[in-house]
This record gives C-alpha cells, sequence and structure tokens, in this order.
C-alpha cells in the first residue's frame, strides 16, 4: 500500500475510532436512562438531559471527518459503505440520545406519581432488551461478524410486545392515573424506537458486508 | 460478475435485453511468444459505454485494439480466439478491414489532428470514401463539428490549422474526424489523460452524449471517469510480471464501484495493490 493510501486507511480507523467512542457513550446514556426510570432519580434525568450536547458534538465531529473523507479520497467499495455506514451509525446513535433524554422530560413530569412494580417490571425488561439490542448491532460492527444480527429482529418483537402490553392494561381511573398512564406510555414508546434504531443499525451494518441492503 | 462466471448465458442476463452486436470469444492475442492476452470473454452492449481498467500492462489498450484490428500493425502480432461484429468473425480473411476501420473509429491518448485546417480534418474521412461535392462535406463537417460539441468554438475560423486549437478542443476535433464517417463504435484510449480538467469534463459531457447513438469502448487509467461516465466496466490485471492480462471482473459500473464480487478487483480501486 502506498503512503498516500496508507493515511486514507488510517483516517478510517481513527473515524471509527471515534464512533466506537460515541457508540460507548450513547449505550451507557440509555442505561442511565433505564436507571434513572427505575429509581426515580431525577437529578440523574436533569444530567442526562444536559449532557445530550455532548453526543450531539459527536455527531458533528463525525459528519465533517466522513463528509472530508467522501470529499477528497474519493472511496469505493468497501470503504465506501464503511464510511456511509459509519455516518448512519452515528445518526443513530444521536437519534438514540435524543430518545432518552425525551425519556428523562418525561420522567420528571412524573415527579410524585406511583409507578406500579408490574410498569417498573415491564419497563427495566424493554430497557434491558433495547440495550441488548443496541450493544449486539454495535459488536457486529466492531467484529464485521453478520451473523450477531440473528435474532435481533425476534428480540424487538419481544420490546414491540411488551410496549403493547403497556397500552392494554389502560383502564381508567381519575385524571392524575390517567395523566401517568400516558406519561408511561410515552416512555415505552420512546425505548421501543430506540431498540428500532438497533435494528436499523444492524441493518446498516450487513450492508456494509456483503454490500446488499435488506429491511 | 467474476471472470469464471463469465459465460454466454450469464453474460446476457448482465446485458438485460440490451442490444450487444460486440462479442469477444476465447480472445488470446500474443506479440511474438509473449501472451498479452488470455482466454477473453466479453459482450458489449450497443449505446452504451463500457470502460476498461486495470494496472498498467494488464492489456487494456490491446484488447481495445483488436476491435478494429489496430494490432494487425505490431509486426509478430496474432490472435486466436474471434470478435464477432453482427456475428462476423472480424478476424476472418474476408473481412473488409476499410469498412472495419469505417465502422469502429478510434481516438488516441494524444490529440493528433492532421497538420491541416480543421476543415480539412473533418472532412478526410469522407473524401476518402469517394463524397467529393462540397456542400455535402460542408454539411459533414458541420454536423460532425456540432455532436463533437466544438462548431461554437471554431465556425469563424474553420479553415485555420487545426493544430492552432487548444489541446481540449484538438481532442473533439479527432472525435468529430471520427463522427464524420458514421462510425457505429467509437474506441478511446485513455483520451483525456493530456487534458486539463475542464477539456476533460467536456469530453466526459461529449461522450455520455454520444452514447446514446453510438457504442462507446474507452479505456482509462482515471477509475473515477470510468465511474462517472461508463454503464459497464471490466476489470482487468496480470498475475504476475509476463503473465498474460485476463479479465476478472466484468460487470454494471455501480456495482463494479460498490460492491465489487472480486477481492482482487475490491483491493485495486479501493488503492490496496502494492
Amino acid at each position: 500500500m502506498t503512503p498516500l493510501r496508507k493515511s486514507f486507511q488510517e483516517r478510517l480507523e481513527e473515524l471509527e475510532r471515534d464512533l466506537n467512542f460515541m457508540c460507548n457513550v450513547g449505550i451507557e446514556t440509555v442505561e442511565k436512562t433505564r436507571r434513572a426510570f427505575l429509581t426515580q432519580d431525577f437529578e440523574l434525568a436533569r444530567q442526562i438531559i444536559d449532557g445530550d450536547d455532548e453526543l450531539d458534538g459527536f455527531v458533528i465531529q463525525i459528519e465533517e471527518k466522513g463528509v472530508e473523507i467522501l470529499a477528497l479520497q474519493a472511496p469505493v467499495a468497501i470503504d465506501l459503505r464503511r464510511v456511509f455506514v459509519m455516518l448512519r451509525i452515528a445518526t443513530h446513535i444521536e437519534r438514540v440520545g435524543d430518545l432518552c433524554v425525551n425519556i428523562c422530560k418525561v420522567l420528571l413530569s412524573l415527579k410524585g406519581a406511583r409507578i406500579s412494580p408490574e410498569v417498573r417490571e415491564k419497563m427495566s425488561e424493554m430497557f434491558k432488551r433495547a440495550i441488548e439490542m443496541l450493544r449486539r448491532s454495535l459488536e457486529s460492527f466492531r467484529v464485521r461478524d453478520a451473523s450477531l444480527m440473528e435474532g435481533l429482529n425476534k428480540m424487538d418483537d419481544k420490546v414491540d410486545r411488551i410496549n403493547r402490553a403497556f397500552l392494554a392494561g389502560v383502564n381508567g381511573g381519575d385524571r392524575e392515573e390517567v395523566e401517568t398512564t400516558v406519561r408511561i406510555l410515552m416512555i415505552a414508546r420512546f425505548v421501543e424506537r430506540i431498540a428500532d434504531h438497533a435494528v436499523d443499525i444492524g441493518e446498516d451494518v450487513k450492508y456494509m458486508i456483503t454490500g446488499r441492503f435488506v429491511e | 460478475m467474476q471472470v469464471d462466471e463469465l459465460s454466454a448465458s450469464s453474460m446476457c442476463e448482465l446485458m438485460q435485453g440490451l442490444e450487444c452486436r460486440l462479442c469477444v470469444q476465447n480472445l488470446s492475442v500474443y506479440y511474438g511468444e509473449f501472451k498479452a492476452l488470455e482466454d477473453v470473454n466479453l459482450m458489449i452492449p450497443c449505446k452504451r459505454i463500457t470502460a476498461f481498467i486495470g494496472p498498467s500492462g494488464c492489456g487494456k489498450s490491446t484488447l481495445l485494439r483488436c476491435f478494429n484490428r489496430m494490432n494487425d500493425l505490431v509486426p509478430g502480432s496474432r490472435v486466436e480466439g474471434s470478435i464477432l461484429l453482427d456475428g462476423v468473425d472480424i478476424y476472418s480473411e474476408k473481412y473488409d478491414l476499410t469498412e472495419l476501420r469505417r465502422k469502429v473509429g478510434m481516438v488516441f491518448q494524444k490529440p493528433n489532428p492532421f497538420p491541416k485546417s480543421v476543415y480539412d480534418n473533418v472532412a478526410y474521412g469522407p473524401k476518402i470514401a469517394g463524397i467529393k461535392k462540397k456542400s455535402v462535406l460542408d454539411e459533414i463537417v458541420e454536423r460532425s463539428l456540432r455532436r463533437a460539441a466544438l462548431w461554437d468554438e471554431v465556425k469563424d475560423k474553420i479553415y485555420s490549422s487545426a493544430l492552432s486549437l487548444s489541446g481540449g478542443q484538438q481532442q473533439r476535433l479527432c472525435i468529430a474526424r471520427v463522427l464524420a464517417v458514421e462510425p457505429e463504435i467509437i474506441l478511446l484510449d485513455e483520451p483525456c489523460s493530456a487534458l486539463d480538467p475542464i477539456a476533460t469534463q467536456r469530453i466526459e459531457d461529449l461522450l455520455v452524449e454520444l452514447a446514446g447513438k453510438y457504442t462507446i469502448i474507452i479505456v482509462t487509467h482515471n477509475m473515477q471517469q470510468a465511474a462517472r461516465i461508463s454503464h459497464f466496466t471490466a476489470f482487468m490485471m496480470i498475475e504476475k510480471q509476463g503473465d498474460p492480462g485476463r479479465i476478472i471482473e466484468f460487470d454494471e459500473t455501480s456495482r463494479i464501484f460498490t460492491n465489487p464480487e472480486n477481492e482482487k478487483t475490491e483491493r485495486y480501486i479501493t488503492g490496496r495493490f502494492g
């Protein structure tokens, strides 16, 4: 490989390092959000809302580097797919961060509300699965192993089922109870969206590895 | 499509109903003892641009020059296999070479206008073909220069020396000279390598426009050029010095540059060779 091409590969590696760092921060944010919900830690929720700028900053940095590589190096084939997918993953993780912020904002409005142990348990399960899905899709990117994505859709179905179960459990009550229920439903929907991003990342990684778009 | 899959049926599938009047079958080319090309099988789609890419010495120009039998001029050269144009082997003894060269025009790396006027350069071929009437020649010259996107720039100096034109204009004049004899196929061997980016862009625009009417085959070292203008791309290479060139992969250009099947193609286009 020529020195110029070597430096190009080094820049791709650097971009991937930045992305991996961002992904770790993203997963950590979802874990913190789960903890904030389960322990009703409103201070932690505020920290997560304030900390979102960090993920936004990462995505801008990654986009700038990625666009520069596209413009100056005109990558093709696997290099092109790698840059393209890295930019997409960064956007997914940024949106995961936004969803965590949304969850925390709703959580703050639940101050003083009673959340039943069943709801806590179901939400914890949803969070756990969404986090596991994110970990798995990002690991498949790191090790370039499309087989890790197998089962991702099944896990997503389970998350969807729990989300629907929240809706099925709605049966009226006084105004305060209805408001709490609506907020819980919103949080469940946001967690479900996080799981959807994990599925999308998995599909992007599959494209990077095989060169074929899958849905 | 990788070389071991370049069978007639898979090639037809790749062409997806496109008309193909030029077909290379088991072609090998020798310069004396040296085998420059081995076992090339290819179908060239009509009214499309097909690009040959690959490292220096892989046989791209040799293959290109087979289509109008330019290699015949190299002492000691010989070919095995066949190239069918409308089903007739252009290497068969009875094939009319003058007719072949009329049907298959060629543009070279360096612009090579005759040291004559712009008009005479374009009128040269038709005159050789027997057209003498001035009004007919005038019409051919204007039409060819217009098709080559050069008319507006030279219409006021049509009787000036072609050598007074810029490099980019000279190259378009050479294309106009080819168009004047109404070819069906245009071969271009690195036509932009001696031109600046603006002149290159003009030629590329012109080729894309001409592709609606002519079958174009271009050899280029500029992979971005192949990616920009061609519809199909053949990647060629040699295993090691002294080995014959072979086609490693032939496919739609969009596929070659996003998801090539062969690892060698990928290594070449991503710059991982060497």
